[in-house]
């Protein structure tokens, strides 16, 4: 699904050249789901806006479902954007004047998906991350956790070849952040592939596998035997444990 | 993304900020009404200034002897005795007086009033289209006799006679006492014979009282379309009769039309201008809050590019937020326009003249206004760098 080969990028804005990426190499096949981990500055959110189509290496190649990305250009890479990649922030990045549906609805438009056909699909989206009874709320009035799986609807919604959530639940208290891990599961059980930034272990560990970054570079893969199952943490969390951070 | 979504995520980008969408356009709203009620009064105006024009008779010219010409005026260079030749010398003449006036208390039965007494000839009733009220205006043998016979006007015939008939009875003018033979009704014109009281008494009777000179010469060609070739061979004849050239000045009611028309096109065009002016002012406020608008939405921005916004989606909303806030603008100031023009208009009591290509215009130049204005912002907003624009806290 996503092929990388000896991505490099360089930051060349300030006096010095910031090397941020240097020569990474790795794969991630249909259906995995992926941890990134790394402390700041290691390079990882560099690699995410890569992966994301945000931003283009300075050499080296990246495909996405088999699509060469430094061939594409502006409007391409928004064509990719908008079908392969559905994008998880840490901070939600909703329109904060737009309910949930409308939200949801925004991928599609600029799909180019006519009206009746964005509302079922968006409805269908929100039912599935189990908002169906706040599809009319606005981010203002649902909590920090329901406004993220909002956000995990609107990824989901033109069927991307991969999710990209970065530090999902940064912004969360561990319980909601287990809520959004058990979404995530949920997704990659369905079969979606996820590649999921974080710094925390404890989120990692929901991933099959985990590459580390460290000063630009992929320093490790590591294979995770057994995935924590996010459904039986929050049993064991019980009512409540709120965590630093939380909204 | 189709342009009715466009449409409704601008208007959605302007209800949520209403107050401040309004103040923005407010330099639209203006500058469109004052063009709309501007260019509409203006043409009122004209119109009701050429209708005048007409009823006062687009056939009728005037010559007289130009004495700023410099050179020294030889001769009589007007006589009586001209328009009886005018007469018989240019068939395309209908009418023509001799014009000739002063200032001269006038007496009747109750009253005296210093009025201006003009000597004409008899036709000078049919060149002006006199309405008379009562008796009878005097005739071409009380002109040639020079009868003392004399014409009110009803403002002065009211003035001096009171309830009493004017018709029969004596006036005075200066000493001299004259018959009244008739009373002319005031013209329904505004630009008609000027509110002065007037008293018109045959030309040679008042060339037998003021001194032998003749002002101008008054006539009427058969045709508005005739008047300037008719006014010309009676300026030739005139010539060639006194021996002069280039002396003569003469103009037509249709030249002083045409002239009234430039000059009332010229103060709308000026005015218009003006308005033109705020109009772009309006436009600057319009780019400038736009500006405004893309730097707190620069999260928006990177939003949207995430979920695959392309450089053109984002240039078009911001686009068409800017044409809409202008449209807006613009169909308000329209209405305001429409209504003030009508207002001022009712107030003035004349006619406005709102066209339809006035309207046109209106919506056209709001809409490039729109676009020109909100060219920079949008422009600016689709080159953000979305990794930037993501980051933002607003």
């Amino acid at each position: 699904m996503i092929q990388v080969f000896d991505l490099t990028k360089i930051y060349s804005t300030g006096a010095q050249p910031v090397i941020a990426l240097k020569d990474v190499n790795f794969e991630v096949k249909a259906g995995e789901f992926v941890a990134v981990m790394g402390p700041s500055g290691s390079g990882k959110s560099t690699m995410m806006n890569l992966l994301g189509c945000l931003d283009t290496p300075t050499s080296g190649s990246y495909k996405l479902d088999g699509i060469d990305i430094s061939t594409l250009d502006e409007t391409g890479m928004a064509r990719v954007r908008n079908q392969k990649i559905g994008f998880v922030f840490q901070n939600f990045n909703l329109l904060p004047r737009m309910t949930a549906l409308r939200n949801v609805e925004l991928p599609m438009l600029y799909a180019g998906i006519d009206v009746r056909e964005r509302m079922r699909r968006a409805t269908s989206a929100l039912e599935r991350v189990g908002l169906a009874d706040r599809i009319n709320h606005r981010p203002n009035q649902i909590s920090g956790g329901q406004v993220q799986r909002v956000a995990i609807a609107r990824a989901l919604v033109n069927e991307p070849a991969v999710i990209l959530a970065d530090e999902p639940t940064g912004n969360l208290d561990t319980r909601s952040g287990e809520e959004i891990m058990a979404i995530f599961q949920e997704l990659n059980r369905g079969g979606s592939t996820i590649v999921l930034v974080t710094h925390e272990r404890d989120i990692a560990l929901h991933a099959s596998r985990i590459i580390h970054f460290r000063d630009g570079r992929l320093v490790d893969d590591e294979k995770v035997e057994t995935s924590l199952d996010a459904v039986e943490q929050k049993k064991i969390m019980g009512e409540s444990n709120p965590r630093q951070g939380g909204k | 993304m189709s342009l009715l979504e466009s449409i409704r995520v601008a208007l959605e980008g302007i209800r949520a900020n209403k107050l401040r969408s309004f103040l923005t356009t407010l330099g639209i709203i203006i500058g469109i009404a004052a063009v709309i009620a501007v260019v509409a009064i203006g043409q009122g105006g004209r119109a009701i200034l050429m209708a005048e024009m007409e009823k006062l008779g687009t056939n009728i010219f005037t010559i007289y002897v130009d004495w700023r010409s410099g050179a020294q005026p030889t001769g009589k260079m007007l006589e009586l005795s001209d328009v009886q030749v005018l007469k018989d010398k240019v068939p395309g003449i209908t009418h023509i007086s001799a014009n000739t006036s002063t200032m001269e208390d006038v007496r009747g039965s109750k009253n005296k009033k210093y009025s201006r007494v003009s000597g004409v000839s008899s036709d000078y009733e049919y060149i002006r289209k006199m309405t008379i009220k009562t008796g009878h205006f005097f005739s071409r043998e009380d002109d040639s006799l020079g009868r003392r016979v004399a014409v009110l006007d009803e403002a002065l015939a009211d003035e001096i006679f009171g309830r009493s008939k004017p018709v029969g009875n004596i006036i005075r003018i200066g000493s001299t006492p004259f018959i009244v033979v008739g009373v002319v009704a005031k013209g329904d014109s505004i630009l008609g014979l000027s509110e002065e009281p007037r008293v018109f008494i045959p030309s040679r009777s008042w060339q037998n009282m003021f001194g032998t000179y003749v002002n101008s010469l008054e006539g009427s060609a058969l045709s508005r379309e005739k008047v300037q070739e008719t006014m010309e061979q009676a300026v030739k004849v005139l010539e060639r009769r006194h021996r002069s050239s280039a002396q003569y000045v003469s103009y037509s009611m249709e030249q002083e039309m045409q002239s009234a028309n430039q000059v009332t096109g010229i103060m709308t065009l000026i005015i218009g201008a003006i308005a033109g002016i705020s109009l772009l002012v309006g436009g600057i406020g319009v780019m400038n809050i736009m500006l405004v608008s893309v730097t707190e939405r620069t999260r928006e921005i990177g939003i949207r590019i995430a979920l695959g916004a392309s450089r053109k989606d984002i240039l078009t909303q911001f686009l068409i937020e800017s044409v809409v806030l202008c449209l807006i603008g613009g169909i308000i100031g329209m209405l305001l326009g429409v209504g003030g023009a009508f207002l001022i208009a009712k107030l003035a009591n004349w006619p406005p003249l709102v066209s339809w290509w006035t309207m046109l215009i209106a919506f056209t130049f709001s809409a490039t206004i729109g676009i020109i204005f909100g060219m920079l912002p949008a422009n600016k907003a689709a080159k953000m760098n979305p990794i930037e624009a993501l980051r933002r806290d607003t």
